[in-house]
């Protein structure tokens, strides 16, 4: 995490350098970064990562000396170099970054003549090493006892592994069958066929201290190192290097389809990508590559420079060029007969050591694929996605309208029903679409819960109280942008819950309850929502008290304290500045808290409700939906606007007729099912500048409950129109203010309906 | 997490200068002025390698060595032995004991590193 601030920083440095090369502050701001990467990624263990960045960290040292300009080259290098220590972070297998690193450091050493590049395990300088390379086979069979030492043998193969190229086979033919196998002896044994500048005196001292009681030949092997199909050359390093950019560039040229004016960030760095890669194939003297990219190069320096949005000629150019690009390096790669390259074979895990099963046979291959069975994508990519599956879930809404126009305008009912039969097809495959995009963003909520044992742990030890934290419904799913949301919410209310809501061990003692208070985090699904409630057994919230709070606050009024009932009170919590804690604690109780949670919520479309008894403990409900794009929704008519309400937050729909409606001075409720709610009417609601002239009711009136964060209230709509899939759009951002609605949609035919956010508009 | 490393010998200068140079690399590091302390601190966190003196006072290095190769906890922990005999009767006894391996004394702060990467990487 740190890393990747530091390499953010690093990266705006850099572009900034490149328009003030010679800026001294700048330069120093570079160094500190690099320094600091490799300091930090030395001591979390990327010795490889510290040992690469140390290159970079040495070119900056000799240009804030002053003895050293920076070139725009240099600033593409470090750049290169930049993302590839980002790389070396995520990547499970740094391996097959080596030669792309070795590049860059070759590269980086041209710039420092009077320093020799120091070799390192002699990895860097391919070239000098080459000619004394050698191949050696290795065997070792360490003594079965061997890990009662404290030695792993698997890392002495490893460190075998970093001398050079190594092919490693485990010998498993010494396992003997299960019911004799001792799983704390070593059966295994290796074979390493090892490529390797070094002497074979280093070979031998990596077994230094098994080497009494192993079995070990280390074999000179005659046969000649063959050429670059084997050990990984300069063309390797470049291809890597064209395999990046040419994603790279792929993303640029995607967002770019869709820009619909100027983006200059877009194509700086677009350009910034070409240009490496033009250095890349001028030093691997490739000129063809090197000439289409000039082109694309001053196709982009074209359009910065007018600082125009790109013209769609522009586009199809660059495009085009990507395209001959693409297959260009594509045949390179086939006659470096890298296509199909993978991995040496990678050492059996410590487990697979000493725990030698019989099924072990496979285990050393079976790691390979294994590590490339999850692959990580650019969150934008799963959006893109995600966004492209809703889409196509309301365009397929189309159908049934067409069916009808056909059917009933044109009289082709024969035709209307092969349409709407096709419709139904698309239907069927985009929801199964959209349910499968919809799960890779799926996280269980564990993530969130794991963190509060420890939580709910340290505050009791600070505050001498004893609590128990019970986690229900780990497993429930919720989209990862929620997740990531609710973690902050969730952590302030169970704050709360410790350190306002349980006693002390001796008053709940006193009040007959368990000394240890419980608090209870729960999550489940509930139709499309996701509810998680925080419960516990403390002291509850008094209302009096609350009404008190706000008015000394000045928060409310009298009159209007006076006209509160508890639930009423209770929601005061939720206005800011706040608090009822006795004391500010380093915990809470700076009344900075309830109204930025339910803020937060609200943000993620959820509700909070809270319930409370004094005595007996509170609990807060929050209620959210599972996924954040694709909703179902019912979509109605208030003077003659339409309108969706999120099918979550839609208890009911119902006709009432219009005796059922009673006046109570500006208000107007209903009772339905021996239960009293306000009615509000939407078309009044959203009237604007037209104070009604008192619009009659109808006979029946059609009513949709819905769940507010007041309670429930009948909203009165002058029709409904059905249930409709809907992806919502945020609002611009001239309107983000606008608490009542959550976004707006566009319908099957075209059309655009604003979406209710039940949680603000009333 | 960064690995912690325990560093066992009767030498404050010993402890002090193993203790600085490991830190520096990135480890954490727990001293010992004894066998006996050691196998009390070890009790109480858990060490994923040990460094030791071969002659201590209490209880030495040998001793050490067996006792926590009979700690289930630390069966398979590498343990290094600082010595200052070259001798290979005694590295061999050492290594009957349990002993991973071992570092002549004096010895140079790239060589303790290296010996502690490789041991523990």
């Amino acid at each position: 995490m740190e890393a990747a601030d530091l390499l953010a920083e690093l990266d705006s440095a850099m572009l900034e350098l490149e328009s003030h090369p010679q800026d001294a502050a700048l330069l120093n701001r570079v160094f500190r970064a690099i320094h600091t990467v490799k300091g930090s990624g030395a001591t979390a263990g990327f010795t490889e990562m510290a040992a690469f960045a140390h290159h970079v960290e040495e070119l900056f040292d000799e240009a804030r000396m002053g003895r050293l300009t920076i070139t725009s080259v240099m600033i593409d290098l470090t750049l290169q170099a930049k993302d590839l220590i980002g790389q070396m972070l995520d990547s499970a297998g740094p391996a097959t970054l080596v030669p792309a690193c070795r590049e860059v450091v070759e590269s980086l050493a041209k710039f420092l003549p009077h320093k020799v590049p120091t070799p390192r395990d002699g990895k860097s300088g391919p070239g000098a090493a080459a000619q004394s390379r050698q191949r050696h086979n290795v065997y070792f069979k360490p003594h079965a006892q061997v890990f009662f030492s404290g030695t792993d043998p698997v890392s002495l193969v490893d460190e075998l592994r970093a001398l050079g190229k190594a092919t490693v086979t485990a010998r498993i033919d010494g396992i003997p069958p299960l019911a004799n196998l001792n799983p704390k002896h070593c059966y295994l044994a290796w074979e390493v066929a090892l490529v390797s500048a070094q002497p074979a005196s280093k070979i031998k001292e990596v077994f230094l201290f098994v080497e009494d009681e192993s079995e070990i030949r280390i074999e000179r092997d005659l046969t000649p190192v063959a050429g670059p199909t084997e050990v990984d050359g300069p063309l390797t390093a470049f291809l890597n290097i064209a395999a990046q950019s040419l994603q790279a560039a792929d993303g640029f040229l995607s967002r770019l389809r869709g820009a619909t004016e100027h983006d200059g960030a877009c194509c700086k760095n677009y350009l910034r990508i070409l240009k490496t890669f033009q250095a890349a194939a001028n030093r691997q003297g490739q000129p063809e590559p090197a000439a289409l990219l000039g082109e694309g190069i001053r196709l982009l320096e074209g359009t910065i420079a007018g600082n125009v949005t790109m013209s769609d000629q522009t586009r199809g150019n660059l495009a085009e060029g990507h395209r001959k690009l693409t297959a260009l390096i594509q045949s390179l790669r086939k006659d470096d007969g890298r296509d199909d390259e993978i991995s040496p074979l990678s050492a059996p895990s410590p487990i697979a050591a000493s725990q030698p099963l019989p099924a072990a046979e496979a285990a050393p291959q079976a790691d390979a694929p294994r590590a490339r069975a999850t692959i990580r994508v650019d969150q934008e990519k799963l959006d893109r996605l995600m966004r492209s599956a809703g889409e196509l879930l309301v365009a397929r809404n189309a159908f049934p309208l067409l069916a009808k126009r056909l059917t009933l305008e044109h009289g082709l009912s024969g035709m209307g029903k092969e349409v709407k039969d096709a419709g139904d097809h698309i239907s069927h495959i985009a929801e199964d679409l959209q349910a499968a995009v919809l799960s890779i963003r799926m996280t269980p909520i564990r993530t969130v819960f794991q963190r509060f044992p420890r939580l709910v742990r340290d505050i009791c030890r600070v505050q001498a109280k004893e609590a128990e934290l019970l986690l229900e419904g780990e497993d429930t799913e919720l989209d990862k942008t929620v997740i990531e949301q609710i973690a902050d919410p969730l952590v302030h209310l169970v704050r709360n819950a410790v350190d306002h809501g349980i006693e002390l061990p001796e008053a709940r003692a006193q009040a007959g309850k368990p000394r240890a208070g419980k608090v209870t985090l729960k999550a489940y699904n509930k139709a499309t929502n996701v509810i998680i409630e925080i419960h516990d057994d403390g002291g509850g919230m008094d209302p009096a008290r609350l009404k008190r709070k706000a008015l000394e606050k000045g928060l409310i009024t009298s009159e209007a304290a006076a006209a509160m009932d508890d639930r009423a009170a209770l929601e005061l919590i939720f206005l800011p500045g706040l608090t009822t804690a006795a004391k500010v604690t380093d915990i809470s109780g700076r009344g900075v808290g309830m109204d930025v949670v339910r803020s937060n919520i609200r943000q993620i479309h959820g509700t909070t409700k809270l319930e409370s008894k004094l005595g007996c403990g509170s609990k807060i409900t929050i209620t959210l939906p599972a996924s954040l794009m694709v909703s179902k929704g019912i979509l109605v008519e208030a003077n003659r606007e339409e309108y969706v309400f999120p099918m979550e937050s839609v208890v009911q729909t119902v006709r009432l007729p219009r005796s059922q409606i009673r006046r109570h001075e500006q208000s107007y409720f209903t009772t339905f099912r021996n239960e009293v709610f306000p009615v509000l009417r939407l078309a009044d609601h959203f009237a604007v500048n037209r104070r009604t002239v008192e619009i009659a009711w109808p006979e029946e009136v059609p009513m949709a409950i819905v769940e507010t964060n007041r309670g429930r209230i009948a909203v009165a709509v002058d029709r409904f129109l059905g249930h409709v899939e809907v992806i919502v759009k945020p609002m611009g951002s001239d309107f983000a203010g606008i608490a009542a609605f959550l976004g707006a949609t566009i319908m099957g035919d075209g059309r655009v309906a604003l979406v209710i956010n039940p949680a603000g508009f009333v | 997490m960064s690995k912690t490393i325990m560093i066992v010998d009767d030498s404050p200068t010993m402890r002090q200068m193993v203790s600085f140079t490991l830190i520096d690399a990135g480890y954490s590091v727990v001293e010992a002025q004894d066998g006996a302390e050691a196998l009390t601190k070890s009790g109480a966190q858990s060490v994923d390698l040990f460094l030791t003196d071969l002659n201590m006072p209490n209880l030495d290095g040998m001793q050490l060595t067996r006792g926590l190769r009979a700690m289930p906890r630390y069966e398979f922990t590498p343990i290094v032995l600082l010595t200052t005999e070259s001798q290979k009767e005694r590295k061999m006894e050492g290594k009957a004991a349990g002993a991973t391996g071992w570092i002549v004394k004096p010895f140079q702060t790239e060589q303790l590193l290296a010996v502690v990467k490789k041991v523990c990487p």
